[in-house]
């Protein structure tokens, strides 16, 4: 029982370190540009896949290493082209937020389409990023887990570091706080709208390289990940990265919890069900702000 | 130094400014009254590439800068103040300032303009570390212009700067104003109706209706009796 109840707390530290780093992601495309991107989940798929072909060309020995290398550089490219390309004409239209999130569901069909297409509907797997398990007493912490947790803590530490000392990071922060003075002191927003974007398809990208190791990759898996991601940003309050960093480690334990007591089918339905309450008590998720 | 010649702008349906001319000179202080909802800040923005639709021409240093994005005009030195303020609610006075250099043509220059904004705002230096949102109003206001000084900019459009100050704290913003002029920056002033704002004005206009039905400088302004009721408040 304690052992086990253990062992549910790690899968939710692990699984909530990944949340935390694709939530923080999406929240901050929607607090910067307020646009909402469907195809989130499927750029979740997207890293998986990357990860799954550069492991077939490089091998599994120093696979990972080429992966991080590699795949970053290459999903920080299609995100900002996506937006250049699908997105950012969409800006100056009205009601373009609605029609940003019909062209990105679109973009997430033809994905996940395309996955099952190229890679067919089997599940693909990952080898794990490292082998062998620290033993203390009788608690076995998987030096996976670990790694998982360690790298997407950097992730996020490295992201945040971005975010408060960079030129880029900072004109980011600025055009979400106030578009209107962004302008005026000359920050060029389209460039940081689609900078932002490249930015978090690499975050949910390696969320997806990170994660798709302990389950597997199959071309719809980036619904799931849409839903959680969503779930979370609205618990933490649209638009407040630090709100999603809570949430995404609140819901990954909840998760745990939820498939250990109930099973694993359950997990969608509690997922709704602190969407709703979120919506019924706190509308403003936990550190959201009104307007 | 900024020439602009017969301007239209546009929001949505509504015409705002109508064959609006004005001029410049390097090294002056302009100032634009008019009541409010006339065009002013429109006309300011429409200058500094702010506006939604604008038809015209406008020449700064014998180039021609219609229809540029802020941006790019921020970069060839000409900053736009905001009434509102603008400023980023959720940083430091100091991150507020930094981002003001944020183009290309003032980063170079950031040390050397922090200096100079803390010997003009020392108030602010006391309070760097504060956020924006925690600032009183004519602090902010204050940020403001600061923010927009470290453009390095060397023509600053600069939109009611006195709106809701007391009136000492009035007094206070003119007198920076006409500093920052002194240390060679073009001034181009929107202003309502205030007292001793003729003092500062090389060059007046009033803007009524989407149109300029008054230019001239300080004396004419002061003859002109309709102009000293209505506008000058004397």
């Amino acid at each position: 029982m304690y052992l086990e109840l253990i062992d549910v707390l790690i899968s939710g530290l692990t699984n909530g370190s990944v949340y935390a780093l694709m939530a923080a992601g999406l929240t901050l495309v929607y607090g910067v540009s307020k646009a909402f991107n469907f195809a989130y989940g499927s750029f979740f798929s997207l890293g998986g896949y990357i990860a799954w072909m550069l492991m077939a060309v490089f091998g599994t020995a120093k696979g990972y290493f080429f992966v991080f290398i590699l795949s970053v550089p290459l999903l920080l490219l299609i995100g900002y082209g996506v937006e250049r390309i699908i997105v950012s004409p969409l800006r100056k239209r009205q009601d373009w937020e609605v029609k940003v999130m019909m062209v990105t569901l679109g973009l997430a069909l033809l994905l996940d389409n395309s996955f099952q297409v190229v890679f067919g509907a089997r599940m693909k797997s990952l080898p794990p990023i490292m082998e062998g398990a620290l033993t203390i007493n009788d608690v076995i912490v998987s030096y996976q887990d670990m790694a998982i947790f360690i790298l997407s803590i950097a992730s996020i530490l490295c992201f945040r570091w971005m975010l408060n000392n960079t030129r880029l990071g900072m004109a980011a922060r600025a055009v979400a706080q106030n578009p209107a003075g962004a302008q005026i002191v000359g920050i060029p927003q389209n460039i940081i709208f689609a900078s932002t974007f490249a930015v978090s398809t690499a975050m949910v990208g390696v969320g997806g390289i990170l994660l798709s190791q302990k389950y597997f990759i199959s071309p719809a898996d980036g619904w799931d990940i849409l839903v959680k991601a969503w779930v979370i940003t609205a618990f933490g309050g649209m638009g407040s990265i630090r709100g999603s960093l809570y949430a995404a480690f609140i819901l990954g334990m909840l998760e745990a919890c939820v498939g250990w007591l109930f099973g694993m089918s359950w997990i969608l339905v509690a997922n709704f069900a602190v969407l709703v309450t979120t919506l019924a008590i706190r509308p403003q998720g936990l550190f959201g702000k009104w307007g | 130094m900024l020439r602009a010649t017969n301007l239209n702008a546009y929001y949505g349906e509504f015409h705002v400014l109508e064959n609006v001319s004005i001029e410049v000179l390097k090294g002056q202080v302009v100032v634009m009254l008019g009541p409010n909802g006339h065009g002013k800040s429109t006309l300011l923005k429409a200058i500094c590439g702010l506006a939604e639709k604008v038809e015209g021409k406008i020449i700064y240093n014998e180039k021609e800068i219609t229809v540029q994005p802020a941006e790019k005009l921020v970069n060839q030195g000409i900053t736009y103040i905001s009434e509102n303020r603008e400023l980023f609610p959720q940083m430091t006075v100091m991150e507020n300032l930094k981002l003001g250099a944020y183009s290309k043509n003032a980063r170079p220059h950031e040390r050397k303009n922090l200096k100079k904004v803390f010997r003009l705002f020392p108030r602010l230096k006391e309070r760097k570390r504060q956020l924006a949102s925690t600032l009183s109003g004519g602090e902010a206001r204050m940020l403001a212009l600061a923010r927009g000084l470290m453009s390095n900019a060397n023509f600053l459009c600069v939109d009611e700067p006195c709106l809701g100050l007391q009136p000492n704290l009035r007094m206070e913003v003119l007198r920076i104003i006409k500093e920052i002029n002194q240390q060679g920056i073009t001034i181009l002033l929107v202003e309502q109706n205030i007292p001793k704002i003729t003092e500062l004005a090389d060059q007046l206009y009033v803007l009524e209706e989407g149109q300029v039905t008054f230019q001239g400088n300080k004396d004419q302004a002061l003859g002109n009796t309709q102009l000293k009721d209505i506008f000058l408040g004397m």
